[in-house]
């Protein structure tokens, strides 16, 4: 997009990029490195190679825990949002009374700021006499939190969807429940697995509301605040490795999956306009 | 269009379950707290009766007002930061082609799908006493005695806070930068504008409203931060997050940390209203179409 007389700023562009990725990586660097430095202070200067740090993690079944509850309440809760995003998606695409308040509402719990939610249910669950825990307020706080991120990702999808294929099969008899199954669905299957995935992401993630709610129970970034607070695990750059590589696997699935969609969406809409 | 109206279901009723939802668990709650932040507290629990006490305890005391103007004084700093690192990285991504666009793109994703703790926590290995940069300024000599002021003060958050939250700002511009037309640069380029004034003239203002999406975003997460003024900053740098959390985790007074979640509402709201006053409440969140 720069044109032929911007050589010298397409330059200082990549200097600037080497700089700025420079700084996006060196703390990730930092916390691979000390997770095998063989020194009881999470610091330096490095004293020798181990891997005494993964094996304390590996033998932790505090951290194997919170791992268990972290993917357990991800995987409802992406699910949950992201099929309560689908129908609204789906649905705004119709005409119907009080429509121009969908949006808005839905996007309530991004402008809610994070310690406000966690508050906000901390006090909606103390006066309702719910107990705090992982599957009652730490599952209420992430889908709510999840939701208008996977009605965003999906929504665009859906609004550029071509109805005339629904209409037509429409006009030929089926009812609106076949049409969702034949028709709709197996066009954004892709984009909706993307979405549950990127939803996970963001619950596996989640902490400032999850720590309001959740009572004695720990998720993974619940507990690794814990030992970060009470400063007694040296551990802790190895446990943040872990937790990296399992966020960055579960994105890197939901690029794929959603890359490979949007082709596959071009390629057939390209199609059916020959 | 005269469309006639579909035999199915009706828009209304597939909208329903997710807006039950926030209803129930955004919406009712937030009304809860406002009704919380005028009862009292004592040692026997809450008394449900009309009351300005916390509001007035608020008002009172000088620390939540202190707290509260430094809040949006790091806000609006961090978001101008932000801006600053942004826009360039946007440039630069919005002129690569291909397989290397793809590369940088999800380079600069990746680390932010991680844990945005242990991303706030790692800075404190590099800037603290023991950390990267004391021990590589040691061990080159320049100087003798670890140096103590690079952690647990304001400087250090406005670095968590960049470093965790800038690409809520890169993301929106990136893609405005992406949809422009290369036909306008290139006509640019033929008149004659020089690199700046094409991008003065041409470049920034069709980008503005993704600048101004990034601005609103940065600021609303700045203004809820909790984690990075917990771990980074000083006691004189805690920001209106970690107030709040106090009242609710450690002292237990609910009827207050409503008051103080109340009054930092109405100062989101505010700055949303100015925000969405110049180019509208849905394209701060889901761009311009």
């Amino acid at each position: 997009m720069l044109g032929p007389n911007q050589n010298s700023m397409a330059l200082w562009l990549r200097l600037y990029a080497g700089i700025f990725f420079g700084f996006l990586y060196l703390p990730i660097g930092v916390l691979l490195v000390l997770s095998f430095n063989d020194s009881p202070v999470i610091g330096f200067p490095l004293r020798g190679f181990t891997f005494d740090w993964y094996h304390q993690v590996f033998n932790d079944s505090k951290f194997f825990i919170a791992l268990f509850k972290s993917f357990s309440v991800g995987l409802v809760s992406s699910l949950i949002a992201t099929a309560l995003a689908l129908m609204a998606a789906l649905g705004l695409r119709k005409h119907f009374w009080g429509q121009q308040w969908v949006v808005p509402v839905m996007l309530i719990p991004i402008i809610i700021p994070g310690i406000v939610s966690g508050a906000v249910l901390l006090v909606f669950f103390g006066i309702a006499g719910v107990p705090y825990g992982l599957w009652t307020g730490a599952l209420v706080a992430h889908v709510t939190w999840v939701l208008p991120f996977a009605f965003l990702t999906l929504y665009p999808r859906l609004a550029a969807f071509d109805q005339a294929l629904e209409e037509a099969a429409m006009d030929l008899g089926a009812s609106p429940w076949v049409v969702f199954k034949r028709i709709v669905f197996p066009l954004i299957k892709p984009a909706v697995i993307a979405t549950v995935l990127f939803s996970f992401t963001l619950s596996f993630d989640e902490f400032v509301r999850t720590l309001f709610v959740i009572g004695a129970e720990r998720t993974t970034p619940v507990y690794l605040w814990v030992l970060i607070v009470e400063q007694t695990a040296p551990f802790l750059p190895a446990a943040g490795v872990i937790i990296m590589l399992i966020s960055v696997a579960v994105a890197a699935m939901g690029f794929w999956v959603s890359t490979t969609s949007s082709q596959a969406i071009e390629r057939r809409s390209s199609s059916s306009r020959h | 269009m005269s469309e006639k109206q579909k035999p199915g279901i009706s828009g209304g009723w597939l909208v329903a379950p997710a807006m039950v939802w926030l209803a129930l668990f955004a919406l009712a709650p937030l009304v809860f707290l406002v009704t919380v932040s005028f009862w009292t507290a004592s040692m026997f629990g809450l008394t449900s009766s009309f009351s300005l006490q916390s509001y007035a305890s608020l008002a009172g005391d000088s620390i939540y007002i202190r707290v509260l103007g430094n809040t949006v004084k790091i806000a609006i700093l961090t978001t101008a930061l932000s801006l600053l690192v942004s826009y360039p990285i946007a440039l630069f991504l919005a002129s690569l082609k291909g397989k290397r666009k793809m590369l940088f793109v999800i380079l600069l994703f990746l680390p932010f799908w991680t844990s945005y703790v242990v991303r706030t926590f790692v800075w404190m290995p590099i800037l603290g006493r023991s950390g990267l940069i004391n021990a590589t300024l040691m061990s080159m000599g320049i100087i003798d005695r670890p140096l103590d002021n690079l952690v647990f003060n304001e400087g250090a958050v406005y670095l968590g806070l960049v470093y965790v939250y800038t690409l809520y700002m890169t993301l929106p511009i990136y893609l405005a930068l992406d949809k422009l037309d290369p036909a306008l640069i290139e006509a640019a380029n033929d008149l004659g504008a020089s690199a700046w004034q094409t991008f003065r003239k041409i470049i920034l203002p069709l980008t503005l409203p993704a600048v101004w999406s990034g601005c609103t975003m940065v600021f609303l997460l700045c203004c809820g931060a909790f984690v990075t003024p917990r771990l980074l900053g000083g006691p004189s740098s805690q920001m209106f997050g970690n107030i709040i959390s106090s009242q609710f985790l450690d002292a237990g007074n609910w009827p207050l940390g409503a008051a103080l979640s109340v009054v930092l509402m109405v100062v989101v709201m505010l700055s949303l209203y100015l925000a969405s006053r110049r180019f509208g409440f849905q394209s701060l969140f889901m761009g311009r179409h």
